[in-house]
């Protein structure tokens, strides 16, 4: 997936710091440390996240951002990848502001 | 491998009349994680991602209470017990009570039905209504008299950990419903039944991840196929069905689904799920009488039942009003 396909100019600026956030928080939720986070990481098929491991890491990423995430687009694709997660979280996000 | 109902030449299962009960105690599912010992995290998820926000619990009714609540709500019933001849208790879990306590045997000897055969309908999971409803056109097809009942009746207590609760997913609560079926009846007429058995992922989900990881992935296709089959074996597309009367697993699941298989999610009675949470069998069924008092079923009305079941079974059913 093409990680520079973001259009609105506020989701491009929200999208490092989700990358950060995910990388902050991936640890936290799956209960151990992940070497070398990278944007193609596979979230199911290399670090075993399911949907429930999924959506809590989405909540810790509210939290951490202060935003709320609109979920009900959430499919298969954006779950694939770290990267797509974080593409998701940026164009889906809604800020307390 | 989907099954398909069989053709009853020219017999048709109609759903005469359904009614249903929830216990009025509202439980919130903060109140039933902490119970269950769940994280912060993992109680969260499911009011504010999931739309599961309580569920409701009879504490000190018992199975019997709960079925009879339903069953003395269908007024069709009335002053026609010698008509049914079966009475077909669908249910998620095979086993629910000690023996020698037989509930349906009670249950049939308090509303005049213990001449009835009665039975249990089980192995399909939280799918055994559907089931059920088939099963019961199926016997009453077989029987001389082609006026004759049968009383499907969906309804369990959520009274252990696996039984109250799927992580990251759903949240049981309690609910019953009795449906009245019978052949030849004007309304409502089962037009098809597909069901799917997946026994490959029979097992405890929550402590097997490899298998709860191939089940997430399945769930989903597994579930459209089903509802394809049903729409497809009653001749029609999905653009004929007006509503879909889901299983209560959760919100997310359905939205998700219904962009899988191109359905709006706004025709999807999902209204039960933050008040009722997930009761087993009985959902498709208390979603009918929610649409039925909200005159979301007009005549000619085509509608779907759709449920999954644990274990793994996906099933669907096109019913026309």
């Amino acid at each position: 997936m093409d990680h520079q396909t973001l259009t609105s100019p506020a989701s491009a600026e929200l999208r490092p710091q989700v990358f950060d956030s995910i990388s902050k928080l991936l640890p936290k939720v799956l209960g151990r440390e992940i070497p070398a986070m990278s944007e193609d990481m596979k979230l199911m098929s290399e670090l075993g996240m399911r949907s429930a491991s999924m959506l809590e890491l989405l909540l810790e990423i509210e939290d951490d951002l202060e935003i709320q995430i609109e979920v009900e687009d959430i499919d298969d694709a954006a779950m694939t990848s770290v990267g797509d997660l974080a593409d998701f979280v940026a164009s889906h996000a809604i800020t307390d502001g | 491998m989907l099954a398909a109902a069989l053709p009853r030449e020219v017999s048709v299962t109609a759903i005469e009349a359904v009614a249903s009960y929830v216990p009025e105690q509202r439980v919130s599912v903060e109140d039933v994680a902490g119970r269950l010992g769940l994280t912060t995290m993992q109680t969260r998820l499911f009011r504010r991602f999931l739309g599961l926000a309580e569920i409701r619990l009879d504490p000190d009714g018992s199975l019997l209470d709960l079925l009879s609540a339903a069953v003395s709500r269908l007024a069709e019933l009335r002053g026609r017990e010698q008509l049914v001849r079966y009475v077909l208790y669908a249910r998620a879990m095979p086993v629910v009570e000690p023996y020698p306590v037989n509930t349906l045997r009670e249950l049939c000897g308090a509303f005049g039905l213990g001449h009835a055969v009665s039975c249990t309908v089980t192995h399909h999971a939280c799918a055994t209504g559907l089931l059920a409803v088939d099963v019961a056109g199926r016997l009453l097809a077989g029987d001389e008299d082609a006026g004759a009942l049968a009383l499907v009746l969906t309804g369990e207590k959520a009274f252990t950990r696996d039984a109250q609760y799927v992580p990251g997913t759903s949240i049981f609560g309690e609910g019953a419903a009795a449906c009245l079926v019978s052949l030849h009846g004007a309304r409502d007429r089962v037009l098809a039944y597909a069901s799917s058995i997946r026994g490959e992922f029979d097992g405890r989900l929550d402590v097997l991840p490899e298998m709860a990881s191939r089940f997430e992935k399945e769930y989903p296709v597994s579930l459209a196929e089903a509802i394809a089959a049903a729409v497809s074996q009653a001749g029609m597309s999905l653009q004929d069905i007006g509503l879909i009367l889901p299983h209560n697993v959760n919100v997310l699941s359905w939205q998700r689904l219904c962009r899988r298989i191109g359905f709006p999610a706004d025709r999807v009675l999902l209204s039960n799920v933050p008040v009722t949470g997930h009761a087993f069998c009985a959902d498709a069924f208390i979603n009918y009488t929610t649409a039925a008092d909200r005159g979301l079923l007009r005549p000619g009305t085509r509608y779907l039942l759709a449920a999954a079941g644990l274990g793994a079974t996906f099933s669907a059913m096109v019913v026309e009003h």
